[in-house]
């Protein structure tokens, strides 16, 4: 058997595969819900290393070819950016 | 297995549609089928920012806030859930900026301690020992009510929607409502991507879809929908209690247990429609707008910026009723900044609705209103 | 607000190229880059390229970049960002943001070409977050551009072409491979690189995975099992290999943050590395104003990448100049992609692109089933069917030296044929044709070994003396043996046959690092011997 509980799928919220399983199981069928739930990719890198494994798992428990999935969102400021970048003051007192 | 006839058919998985499902089901309604064309909390709930504030200036207000308040407190008994909502009861700090909001806030205050909300006016000095980095440059006054908070809004509706399922709720996800059937006057079926559903009852639960689902049944439902952004920083250690907020200056900003920093502002000359795309403008003006009244965010990272939608009544009040034109057609739409909150008592309000009982509460919230002239003047929305 | 013609996102071989196509046309063009180089994929590849003449086959990687980092320099209509991340479009404000300096800056372009690359596919295995477990890039990182040995022993995953070429270089650096792990049947990349790593000695474990790392702090080994055809895994074979780093090289996934928040259409197509932008022939996509080009419009490599570049460089600058000159070029660039991708190993590529670009199909033709031989394709070791299909006969053997080309695999390559002198190689018209060669033609002069990015030509001379023979061979590891020295001779595993003297040892500026070393050994092994070790 594999240890799911050993197998981090989301390194920036520590989420298991087990818990990703376990959603899937329960009728999160929808990336864009798993990660909702989970926080799972809600991190910096917004679930681009997370989110193919959370595609591939919901394919092989629902069956529904990847193809099919609704794929997920991404959303701007991609990598994240300061309050004080956006404002032109690079001077980043303390 | 498509579910093909229902008792009523809920349309739209949000917090609304959840709630009135799972009250519904727990009153011993049976074949109750739940709608939803993407995915639940899809719409405005899973985009909103999930503020409870029991600090209202009309009765009604103050009524369904604290009652949902008491629920949202016994959660997992109320609801006989798992699922933690992340409930966070750490205030609403309400500023105001000139003499007129001071004397709404005290009139307001005066109505919500009918109800037993715990609110309070601040001399500005006073609010700094609740956000001591507060910049209280102009500020008049504020109010401070230490049992308001957030919740989690994905839970929340994950919560109410799995006790639904496990009363016997059908779920369908991946559905859209089509058309609504009707003949002689009643409605006969609901017209769905995965076929049709016969039912005699609808609950339009649709959010910012609302008016088209009107449409659908042939009503002309007055409300209409507008783009509301927001944003989310990375999370930092807890340094943030009470959600801030003001009219005025038109911002709220909350740090949620999980430590990330959630906020927006009221747009100004938005279209009506159905618009959800995140704009340069909006990051720029709530950079503006929260490092200068929260000075230490200057450092934090903004992570993800989004919008959704709100669904406006002329009011901006909620309407919650069954259509006078076409029985069986009934509403919970135009719940404008404020559905999340109110949605435990609107669920149990319309599930007697539903059920043709007695109402639970005395509110003024059908359709009727507008031609009567009876609107709601509530003064503090955003 | 920063107006400008063409905005370039990413400073890879694509983003450059259609920087270029911009610029040289005289269009205002910025480009920007996160890092503080230009080159992106390109730096890391210290290895020569595959592709023809046109496409700089042959030449390094990190030459080809230097050549067009120049280039962009020197292009007085290219303003070049460095240290800039793009941050988002928001395409109703027609405004991309990015963030240098500590700064937010906005430009409004007239015309986006997108060309962000890929980012590494994660695998779940048991014990994945344990430190010691790296993806391929990282590793090349460390070893070429900051110079750092990455670890001692290394268990590779993947054997694609990143994976083998990682597994040399990083044979280069001194580092041991402990093995090579394919979940498929076939080995992922081309043959020829399999059948480099091959000759060093490296294990490869085709129709096998990982099931787990092993290490309480760190990796200090890797559980490996055997796959069946359906990919299950076959009880009872597990193996344990020791190793104190586990390199992940399991493909490439499109970076398409940018094209999914800007609205873009996008699509899933397995064969193309996963979601990617729809698009037309033209490179663009769903939203007018934007163009895409590289691994993020379907993984594929650089030659690929940089037509591409110019391919969308020169179709977005010709809605603003609609010259018909360029129009010539960009269906001259259109029909060199067709001939790389027509090959039996652009098969993958051929049928994704076909599911994306909608109307017609986009290719009528291309072979799928090359002439390659199943154990080749497994092992990266030609069979003996493979080697006497390619022998001369008898009396040319034992004439004069002769060159011997192990290339058994159809891919779209053809520096050999470019650099005989006396034009003994030859491939057809198709660029995916296994070079042959008229032994009529051939004077053994050898220059044809040092140019094969393969390392697949080797020059024999049967009668060296009365009983030894001398095969030259390309050699690329650090120390060059010196002449007279005696070395480890080996054979196509990278097993010892016998001591050998090295009797010549050719190394130029123009060989760039690909030096060639005549080894004498008894003559029955001429047809064995095929690398060196230097005896410490
Ligand atoms: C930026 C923002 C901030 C907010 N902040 C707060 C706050 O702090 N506190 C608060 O209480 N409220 C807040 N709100 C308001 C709150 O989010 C809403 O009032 C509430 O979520 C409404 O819930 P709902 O179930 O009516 O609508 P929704 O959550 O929008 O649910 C409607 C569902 O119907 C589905 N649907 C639509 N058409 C169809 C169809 N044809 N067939 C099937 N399904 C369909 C949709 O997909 C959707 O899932 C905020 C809103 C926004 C946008
Ligand atoms: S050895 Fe010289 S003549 Fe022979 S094929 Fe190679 S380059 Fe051509
Ligand atoms: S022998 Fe020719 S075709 Fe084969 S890899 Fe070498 S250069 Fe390419």
């Amino acid at each position: 058997m594999m240890k799911e509980d050993n197998i981090i799928v989301c390194r920036c919220e520590d989420v298991t595969l087990k818990d990703i399983r376990e959603l899937i199981k329960r009728g999160y069928t929808n990336i864009e819900e798993i990660k909702r739930i989970t926080r799972c990719g809600m991190g910096p890198c917004q679930g681009k290393n997370c989110g193919q494994i959370i595609l591939r798992e919901i394919s092989m428990i629902t069956g529904i070819p990847v193809e099919k999935l609704t794929l997920q969102r991404y959303r701007p400021p991609f990598g994240g950016i300061k309050f004080s970048e956006v404002l032109g003051e690079n001077n980043d007192e303390k | 297995m498509m579910k093909n006839k229902a008792s009523i058919v809920i349309i739209g998985g949000g917090v609304i549609g959840c709630s009135a499902a799972y009250n519904l089901s727990k009153r011993g309604l049976k074949d109750i089928v739940l709608v939803e064309k993407k995915f639940l909390a899809s719409g405005a709930t899973g985009r909103c920012g999930a503020g409870i504030r029991q600090q209202w200036g009309t009765r009604q207000n103050c009524f369904l806030a604290k009652k949902s308040m008491e629920i949202f407190e016994n959660f997992r008994d109320y609801v006989d859930t798992k699922i933690d909502i992340e409930l966070k009861q750490k205030g609403y700090l309400l500023l105001a900026y000139s003499d007129k909001e001071v004397d709404q806030f005290e009139k307001n205050i005066f109505i919500q301690h009918e109800y037993g909300i715990p609110s309070r006016i601040l001399e500005p000095e006073e609010s700094l020992e609740i956000v001591p980095f507060l910049n209280i440059e102009k500020l008049k006054a504020a109010a401070f009510c230490p049992t308001d908070g957030h919740a989690n809004p994905f839970h929340v509706t994950a919560a109410y929607a799995e006790a639904a399922k496990k009363n016997g709720v059908t779920i369908l996800k991946d559905t859209e409502v089509l058309g609504i059937n009707k003949s002689k006057g009643r409605i006969t079926g609901v017209e769905t991507s995965k076929g049709l559903i016969e039912t005699e009852k609808v609950l339009n639960a649709a959010g910012s879809w609302a008016r088209e689902i009107g449409k659908m049944a042939g009503l002309d439902l007055p409300v209409f929908s507008e783009r509301h952004e927001i944003l989310v920083t990375e999370p930092v250690n807890s340094i943030l209690d009470p959600m801030v907020m003001s009219f005025s200056y038109n911002i709220y900003c909350q740090q949620s247990p999980h430590g990330s920093f959630i906020m927006g502002y009221g747009p100004e000359n938005e279209g009506h429609n159905h618009r959800i795309n995140s704009s340069c403008n909006f990051l720029e003006n709530m950079s503006k707008k929260a490092t200068w009244l929260l000075p230490p965010l200057k450092k934090l990272r903004i992570v993800r910026q989004w919008a959704g939608s709100y669904n406006i009544s002329p009011d901006k009040q909620p309407i919650v009723c069954e259509s006078e034109e076409l029985a069986g057609f009934y509403m919970a739409i135009g719940f404008s900044g404020h559905g999340f909150m109110l949605s435990p008592a609107i669920g149990i309000y319309l599930t007697d609705l539903i059920l043709k009982e007695e109402p639970p509460f005395d509110i003024t919230v059908d359709l009727g209103r507008f031609e009567r002239r009876e609107t709601i003047s509530e003064p503090s929305v955003v | 607000m920063i107006e400008t013609d063409i905005l370039v996102v990413g400073g890879g071989p694509a983003g450059i190229s259609a920087a270029l196509a911009c610029g040289r046309n005289n269009i205002k063009t910025v480009l920007i880059e996160e890092r503080d180089f230009l080159g992106g994929q390109l730096i890391k590849q210290t290895h020569r390229f595959f592709g023809s003449k046109e496409e700089r086959a042959g030449s390094r990687g990190i030459r080809i970049a230097e050549d067009l980092m120049n280039e962009i320099k020197k292009n007085k209509n290219i303003d070049l960002y460095l240290d800039a991340r793009a941050l988002g479009y928001y395409e109703e404000e027609k405004i991309f943001t990015v963030l240098q300096n500590g700064r937010m800056l906005k430009f409004s372009p007239r015309k986006l070409i997108i060309a962000t690359g890929a980012f590494e596919k994660s695998l779940s295995f048991e014990n994945n977050d344990l430190p010691g477990i790296y993806g391929a890039g990282a590793v090349q990182t460390l070893m070429n551009i900051y110079g750092v040995k990455p670890a001692e022993r290394v268990l590779m995953i993947g054997s694609g072409n990143i994976g083998l070429i990682v597994s040399y270089q990083l044979i280069q650096a001194g580092v041991q491979v402990v093995g090579v792990i394919e979940a498929a049947p076939e080995i992922g990349g081309y043959a020829v690189h399999a059948s480099k790593i091959r000759r060093l000695g490296v294990p490869l474990y085709t129709s096998h995975t990982i099931k787990k790392a092993i290490g309480n702090e760190f990796v200090t080994g890797a559980e490996i099992i055997e796959l069946d055809r359906n990919w299950n895994e076959i009880k009872g074979t597990e193996k344990k290999i020791d190793c104190d780093c586990i390199c992940l090289s399991v493909g490439l996934s499109p970076l398409v943050d940018i094209l999914s928040q800007s609205g873009c259409e996008m699509v899933y197509i397995p064969e193309l590395g996963g979601e990617v932008p729809v698009r037309n022939e033209n490179m663009q996509t769903s939203i007018d104003n934007i163009y895409v080009a590289g691994d993020l419009a379907g993984i594929e490599e650089a030659t690929a990448a940089m037509l591409e570049g110019e391919l969308a460089g020169l179709c977005a600058a010709n809605t603003f100049i609609n010259d018909v000159k360029q129009d010539e070029r960009i269906e001259k660039i259109k029909n060199n992609l067709e001939v790389l991708r027509s090959g039996p190993k652009g098969s993958k590529i051929r049928s994704g692109l076909n599911k994306l670009i909608k109307g017609e199909t986009f290719f009528q033709g291309g072979r799928n089933t090359g002439s390659e031989i199943e154990a080749f394709k497994k092992t990266g070791i030609p069979s003996g069917e493979n080697l006497r299909s390619i022998l001369p006969d008898e009396k040319r053997i034992n004439e004069t030296p002769f060159a011997l080309i192990e290339c058994f695999q159809e891919i779209p390559c053809d520096p050999c044929v470019n650099n005989c002198p006396f034009g003994a190689i030859t491939e057809g018209t198709d660029i995916n044709n296994l070079p042959k060669i008229d032994y009529s033609k051939c004077t053994g002069c050898g220059s044809c070994i040092s140019r094969c990015p393969g390392l697949a030509i080797f020059l024999i001379n049967k009668n060296y003396s009365e009983n030894t023979s001398t095969v030259s061979m390309p050699y690329e590891m650090l120390p060059v043996p010196q002449k007279g020295e005696i070395v480890d001779v080996l054979d196509r595993e990278g097993k010892k046959i016998v001591s050998g003297k090295v009797v010549k040892v050719l190394k130029n500026e123009k060989m760039d690092k690909t030096n060639v070393i005549s080894v004498e050994i008894p003559k029955e092994f001429f047809n064995v011997a095929r690398n060196i070790r230097l005896v410490k």
